[in-house]
């Protein structure tokens, strides 16, 4: 009875549980909440929820949002509630108005961040970005461009269908990742001919911090202008190619995800079942609509999502207790660390692979690191969910405080950076070898032991002779 | 045997050249104490004749002939223990030199042990020899020995706890 | 009759000291007119009374001594509370908690993870554990006899309860200098009440000190007994006394340099006897040895030059034994041929491995502090670590007077006294004085270490004054029966009686002069009654972890922002919260806080010092990736602007540029703290690097919100600071106590956004970031 209900439970549980790691509470920010349904396609990814869940067909996510809807200058629009976030993440659509109003000014939500709060930021070239949302890029490091007006545009890779004059709808490849190192979250699996398409959109430029990084990046070809103050020559160019990010990813330190999308019209229903034109003449598909599921399950912790189980050190010496975790070691112990991690992955938890060209490494170190040791995948301590990665050494001839620590920051994913103290403590008197189990004390031990038998008997021989002392003492008196 | 000790004992340094028993009682001496006496007598027959002169022959003899005719047996079988301890302080500063002062500490107490039972026993020697009675108004013979037995069970025990 | 006179006005004494406990100095003077008239009464009992009288009033005399030593320092404890002082005291307090919770063998493999954050401290092998081991015996043994009583209790009384033994030490010490116990009891008297002991030694003052002196008194005591009776048992006494010294304190080096003196004094003067062999050879080879079983001392005495002496001097005796013993056998012309070769090979041989040790490093030169004893401006200009100690700084000749009154003058006259004797342990007394003189001159703190010998010297002058003059009987020359009797009684007890004036005796005739002169000894020695009782009540009996301040209705007030701020410390920061704030409170914070701290009082790490002084004279960027690296929670800082409190971190703020300064001369430079014109100023004019420094901006953060604008002012320097007060990006203020005393600040995360923090708190203060495209020069491209 107990079992079944702990079932039913469960199968609750996993139907009603946000597929999100933070949380399922999402906000919605539109100038006219009408403005929804030209987004129904991509808010309705965003909530669907399984048929089944006991489904074995895991292939369409069940993502489950519940979604709230507000405009800028709605009197009940508040991230905070209490001083606790009310909302796990906020999607924000372009606005016309010049700022956002006192509810999401850039201090607030730059908080939002804080909180551990996820945004997606959407632009337009339509409207002028509000200044709230300028002053949050700035700082972030993003720069828009001046007079938070632009539109990117490229004479080589257009809509020919849609966009034949202005050029201003650029058709993409799906974007894979920029460097080999960085996993594919977002372009992988794309066929040839899907096109990402970028109608009428913004690019930013990025800073050079490592907390930022491009997900798509305009073609070569491609600059950005204003086409209000701009339209006849282009004399100062905001930036050109490669440099600017027509998507970008933020990431905090604290793991708070931003994703910023140079052009909100990319995830309406409209492109995301539209037939393109290259301008070869080419028709293609367009990969719109997986690219905003991939980027908002990027945004809100669906993927990219790393998790330390638990960690686990010990002493890795015979006849030494076997005590997990102790606070202090000795120098020189042989000591055994292990870590356990996981990757969420839309819908549940892997064990995280360490890229081939890469390593999860351990420092052990006190001001500076002694110790810099590579991990290895521990397969007796790895699950399903989780894989175990461990290292073996010797602990360096220094007592102090030190730290085991893991710092392992790769884009896209969620920051590991853990810390665990212990002190190494120097030798007790007791721990020294004996001065018998060293051979080069054995001349001295014997120099002691024969002046202490030396001693006995030169005691044993003069008492031996003291009665005659005594006699004669005793005849003198 | 005590007979001859006896007479040992009752000679004093003012009375050196009188004394002619010391040769026959080395015979009944410990057995380190035999080497040590022995050896100035071969000594003094070589260069007696030269002791007007202050060559080194005759303050060695004379050195000798002070010791061999005024020292007690107790003061002999002191004597004998100090050399014994002057060696092996020697052989172990020796190996220190030559081997390496590796264990430290071993080497400071192996080599203390025996510096310090050799200043005590020559404390010992000092306070049971008659000629510094004077020196010593509280200080009897027994009382002397007790004290040494004391210091030498501190300076072993300090010995033996620092070799650890 | 007289008997029932001395026990009548020894119990009103005895009152009269349970008396003095609450504050009132005149009951003190009582006791030592009390004790001066039965000295005087014991005089007289010499002539007619048995030996067993005269024992039972010395030992009730003492016992009194003793009651009145520990009564006078208790007043600290009735003024504030039972509570441990200052700053060492903290730390071995701390360490005998640990000792008392853990046992004698964790002790000693404590490894301290809680000071000098992130190193640790090896604390079992760097500390003299003697004072804490006494404390734990002394805990035990009370529990074990069904006493429940707080370890904390006996930390504080400890102090007090041992210079109860230090006076009788002294008595004993002084007995082995003149015959007259009278000498004696004033040497202890004398020990009880000076300034100069009380300073280190009042109840609370938990210092190795505490304990040390009475050591240091009871060996030189076992010295002079084990070198006037050749004596190997009471040398080897004098050895484990020496080694539970050394045990407990590092002034043991007193000790070990000023027997080996004595010794070679004596030698010197031709005062070579055996006893001196026996006595000398006893207590250096037991007492080495003993020396060597501290972890801390371990190899020391046969690697560093501060004991060379003392195995010189035993390498010395060893020949010298050895020729005056070659000398008693053989005729004298040939021991003069002997001994000068002899002497030339040994001094020769002796010199050559002297030089060559040194140079091959077996021997470790002269430590630094130690060299700051010959040359005081050393340690200002080498070691700033050591100069920035108050108590090592040279002693001001007014403290002399300060801290032992009518002693100090009394002090040559004792010598004198003894140059007429000069037996082995008077030239003992002499080297003493010198020696001693010399060493608190030199540095403050040996002021205690100079004490005892002027509590013996003076004793023995001035019982030496009132036995000439206080025999009751003025001597007739024309009797000559009376005369010996008299003779008789001075022989008996020969008051240090100058050996030119007791042959022909000479006496005091005249009543008036005898009334005169004891009068005048009487009321200096009461003026030094009240002298000593002032001083105690006065200079040495605050806390300084709580301070006293008297309001304009003369109430008092306690300022106690110390406790105050530690006592947030402990219940507002996490248990592992690592507090940086300089070396001075680093004890504290460990004992009264419970938190982890960079660096304390245990000066042993230079360079972490110097890292800690240079995070705070610092700009703030160059301060917070110290702080990080170093894993700072929470920077403290001590600020008397407010209440004029000069032991502020301002003020010590130049010790701390000096001695980062030592380590990083090109980051930190004295100079550019001080005005164009040499000033150290904090005001408007202070130097631009003084006002962007971490201490600056710490100690004068939101200041200026208490003052109308403009007129913040600072009462500690009387400087009006500058209207716009500084601004601080990488701490937030946490706590600041109620007089401004304590100011502790958290080191901010680092931006979670990844902006300098400079910019976040720009923006956080609403400032809006520069359009940095505009004024971009060179477009700075991202590569990746």
């Amino acid at each position: 009875m107990r079992s079944l209900l702990s079932f039913f439970a469960l199968v609750w549980a996993v139907a009603v549980s946000a597929i999100s790691t933070t949380g399922d509470r999402l906000l919605v920010v539109l100038d006219d909440v009408a403005d929804q349904s030209s987004y129904s396609k991509f808010l309705g990814d965003l909530t669907s929820l399984s048929p089944c869940p006991l489904s074995v067909l895991r292939y369409w996510p069940r993502r489950g949002f519940k979604l709230s809807f507000e405009t800028p200058k709605s009197e009940s629009l508040s991230l905070f509630h209490l001083g606790e976030r009310a909302y796990d993440h906020v999607i924000l659509f372009p606005s016309k108005s010049k700022g956002l109003g006192p509810n999401l000014t850039a201090n607030l939500l730059l908080q939002f961040i804080n909180a551990n709060g996820n945004i997606l930021l959407t632009l337009s070239s339509g409207s002028s970005t509000p200044s709230s949302i300028v002053s949050l890029l700035a700082e972030l490091d993003i720069q828009l461009p001046a007079d938070r007006t632009g539109l990117v545009v490229d004479h080589f890779n257009y809509d020919a269908a849609s966009a034949a004059d202005q050029h201003d709808v650029l058709l993409l490849p799906a974007p894979h990742s920029i460097r080999p190192d960085i996993k594919d979250f977002f372009g992988a699996g794309a066929s040839s001919n899907e096109v990402l398409v970028f109608p009428r959109g913004v690019g930013a430029t990025l800073g050079s911090g490592e907390l930022l990084t491009p997900i798509v990046r305009a073609p070569r070809t491609a600059y950005s202008y204003n086409p209000k103050e701009q339209g006849e020559v282009v004399d100062d160019l905001f930036a050109a190619g490669e440099q600017l990010a027509l998507a970008a990813a933020f990431q905090a330190r604290n793991s708070a995800r931003l994703a910023l999308v140079g052009s909100a019209e990319l995830l309406e229903d409209a492109w995301f079942d539209a037939e393109v034109k290259t301008t070869s003449g080419q028709a293609a598909k367009t990969f719109n609509r997986e690219f905003a599921k991939r980027l908002s399950g990027w945004a809100f912790q669906e993927i990219g999502v790393l998790r330390v189980n638990w960690i686990e050190h010990h002493l890795n010496e015979v006849g030494a207790s076997n005590e997990s975790n102790p606070g202090i070691y000795r120098i020189k112990n042989d000591v055994t660390y292990t870590i356990s991690l996981s990757e969420w992955s839309w819908s549940s938890w892997s064990t995280f692979k360490v890229p081939a060209n890469d390593a999860l490494q351990l420092e052990f170190s006190m001001l500076s690191p002694f110790h810099r040791l590579d991990l290895a995948l521990d397969p007796s301590h790895s699950t399903a969910e989780a894989a175990a990665y461990t290292a073996s050494f010797k602990l360096p001839d220094q007592h102090g405080i030190f730290n085991f620590k893991i710092n392992y920051k790769r884009p896209f994913f969620t920051n590991v950076e853990e810390k665990n103290t212990v002190s190494v403590r120097h030798m007790a008197h007791d721990e020294w070898p004996r001065s018998y189990v060293i051979s080069g004390a054995w001349p001295w031990i014997t120099g002691i032991g024969a002046t202490v038998a030396a001693w006995l008997a030169f005691c044993a021989l003069w008492i031996y002779s003291a009665p005659i002392d005594q006699k004669k003492g005793a005849k003198k008196l | 045997m005590a007979p001859k000790n006896r007479n040992n004992r009752d000679v004093t340094p003012s009375a050196a050249s009188t004394a002619q028993t010391s040769a026959t009682s080395s015979g009944s001496a410990p057995q380190a104490a035999v080497s040590t006496s022995a050896k100035p007598a071969v000594n003094k027959s070589v260069s007696s004749s030269s002791s007007s002169k202050q060559d080194w022959n005759s303050v060695v003899v004379n050195l000798a002939n002070s010791y061999r005719d005024s020292a007690p047996q107790r003061t002999k079988l002191i004597d004998a223990f100090m050399t014994f301890l002057v060696v092996a302080g020697a052989l172990q500063f020796l190996y220190c030199v030559v081997a390496g002062n590796y264990p430290f500490n071993a080497f400071l107490s192996g080599f203390s042990a025996t510096v310090g039972q050799f200043v005590l026993t020559a404390s010992l020697r000092i306070q049971t020899t008659e000629a510094n009675k004077s020196d010593f108004p509280s200080v009897s013979p027994e009382r002397a020995f007790a004290d040494f037995v004391f210091c030498s069970l501190v300076l072993h025990f300090f010995c033996v706890n620092f070799i650890n | 009759m007289r008997k029932l006179q001395a026990v009548l006005s020894k119990s009103a004494s005895d009152e009269l000291v349970v008396a003095s406990i609450f504050d009132r100095p005149e009951a003190t003077r009582y006791t030592i007119t009390a004790t001066m008239s039965v000295d005087s009464l014991q005089t007289l009992a010499n002539v007619g009374k048995g030996e067993s009288t005269r024992t039972t009033l010395r030992v009730v005399i003492l016992f009194l001594i003793a009651g009145a030593a520990i009564a006078s320092r208790l007043f600290s404890v009735i003024r504030f509370e039972s509570i441990i002082h200052e700053f060492d005291p903290w730390f071995n307090f701390r360490a005998t908690k640990y000792l008392v919770a853990n046992g004698f063998y964790n002790f000693w493999d404590w490894f301290d993870d809680r000071t000098w954050h992130p190193l640790g401290r090896v604390t079992g092998g760097t500390l003299y554990p003697g004072l804490m081991v006494t404390s734990g015996i002394i805990y035990h043994a009370l529990r074990t006899l069904t006493i429940p009583v707080d370890i904390r209790n006996i930390c504080v009384l400890l102090a007090p309860a041992f210079s109860g033994l230090t006076a009788f030490a002294a008595y004993l010490l002084t007995n082995e200098m003149t015959p007259s116990s009278s000498a004696g009891l004033l040497a202890a008297v004398f020990m009880g009440i000076a300034p100069g002991y009380i300073s280190r030694s009042v109840a609370g003052s938990y210092d190795n000190e505490a304990i040390a002196i009475f050591l240091l008194v009871f060996t030189f005591y076992l010295w002079i007994k084990a070198l006037k009776q050749g004596s190997m048992l009471w040398g080897a006494l004098c050895a484990l006394f020496y080694g539970y010294m050394v045990a407990s304190w590092g002034g043991y080096a007193f000790i070990t340099c000023l027997l080996p003196l004595h010794a070679f004094v004596l030698i010197c003067m031709g005062r070579y006897s055996t006893r001196l062999y026996v006595a000398y050879t006893t207590w250096y080879a037991l007492g080495t040895l003993a020396s060597m079983q501290i972890p801390f001392v371990g190899f020391l005495p046969v690697k560093t030059s501060e004991h060379m002496p003392a195995l010189g001097i035993f390498g010395f005796l060893q020949l010298l034994a050895f020729l005056n013993y070659v000398r008693s056998a053989i005729p004298k012309g040939q021991y003069q041929t002997f001994l000068w070769l002899f002497a030339g090979g040994t001094f020769g041989i002796g010199l050559a491995a002297l030089v060559v040790a040194t140079s091959a490093g077996i021997i470790a030169p002269w430590g630094g502090r130690f060299y700051s004893l010959w040359d005081t401006s050393y340690a200002k200009i080498h070691i700033p670590i050591i100069a920035s100690v108050s108590e090592h700084q040279p002693t001001a000749w007014p403290a002399f007077f300060f801290d032992l009154n009518m002693l100090i003058w009394l002090l040559p006259a004792g010598v004198y006294l003894c140059f007429q004797q000069l037996a082995d342990e008077h030239v003992f007394i002499v080297v003493y004085a010198l020696f001693g003189s010399y060493f608190a001159g030199v540095m403050v703190r040996l002021m205690l270490t100079l004490t005892p010998v002027v509590c013996v010297a003076a004793a023995i002058a001035v019982s030496n004054v009132l036995d000439t003059y206080l025999s009751a009987k003025s001597p007739k020359p024309e009797d000559r029966l009376s005369d010996e009797a008299t003779d008789a009684a001075v022989k008996k007890a020969p008051k240090g009686g100058l050996k030119s004036t007791s042959k022909p005796f000479v006496g005091v005739y005249s009543i008036f002069s005898k009334g005169a002169v004891v009068g005048a000894m009487t009321i200096y020695l009461l003026l030094f009654v009240l002298h000593c009782t002032w001083v105690t009540s006065n200079a040495y009996s605050s806390p300084s972890v709580v301070l006293a301040s008297r309001l304009a209705d003369g109430s008092q007030h306690i300022i106690d922002d110390y406790r105050e701020a530690y006592q947030w410390l402990r219940q507002n920061t996490r248990d592992d919260a690592k507090i940086m704030s300089w070396w001075d409170y680093g004890y504290q914070i460990g004992g009264m806080a419970d938190r982890p701290t960079l660096v304390d009082n245990n000066t042993w790490n230079n360079t972490h010092i110097a890292t800690v002084g240079k995070a705070m004279s610092s700009r703030e960027e160059v301060s917070y990736p110290i702080m990080r690296q170093h894993e700072v929670d929470y920077v403290l800082v001590v600020f008397g602007g407010l209440l004029g409190y000069s032991g502020d971190d301002i003020n010590k703020f130049l010790w701390m540029v000096r001695i980062a300064e030592g380590i990083w001369p090109e980051e930190v430079s004295e100079r550019a703290f001080f005005t164009p014109r040499g000033e150290y100023r904090v005001d408007d004019e202070a130097s631009d690097t003084m006002k962007n420094s971490l201490m600056y901006k710490m100690s004068y953060y939101n200041y200026n919100t208490l003052f109308p604008p403009g007129q913040a002012q600072d009462r500690v320097r009387g400087a009006r600071l500058p209207e716009v007060g500084p601004t601080l990006d990488v701490l937030d203020e946490a706590f600041t106590s109620e007089n401004w005393i304590i100011r502790i600040y958290k080191v901010k995360d680092l931006d979670n956004v990844g902006r300098d923090h400079a910019s976040a708190s720009a923006f956080d203060r609403g400032i809006k970031k520069k359009k940095a495209t505009k004024k971009r020069g060179p477009r700075v491209l991202r590569v990746d």
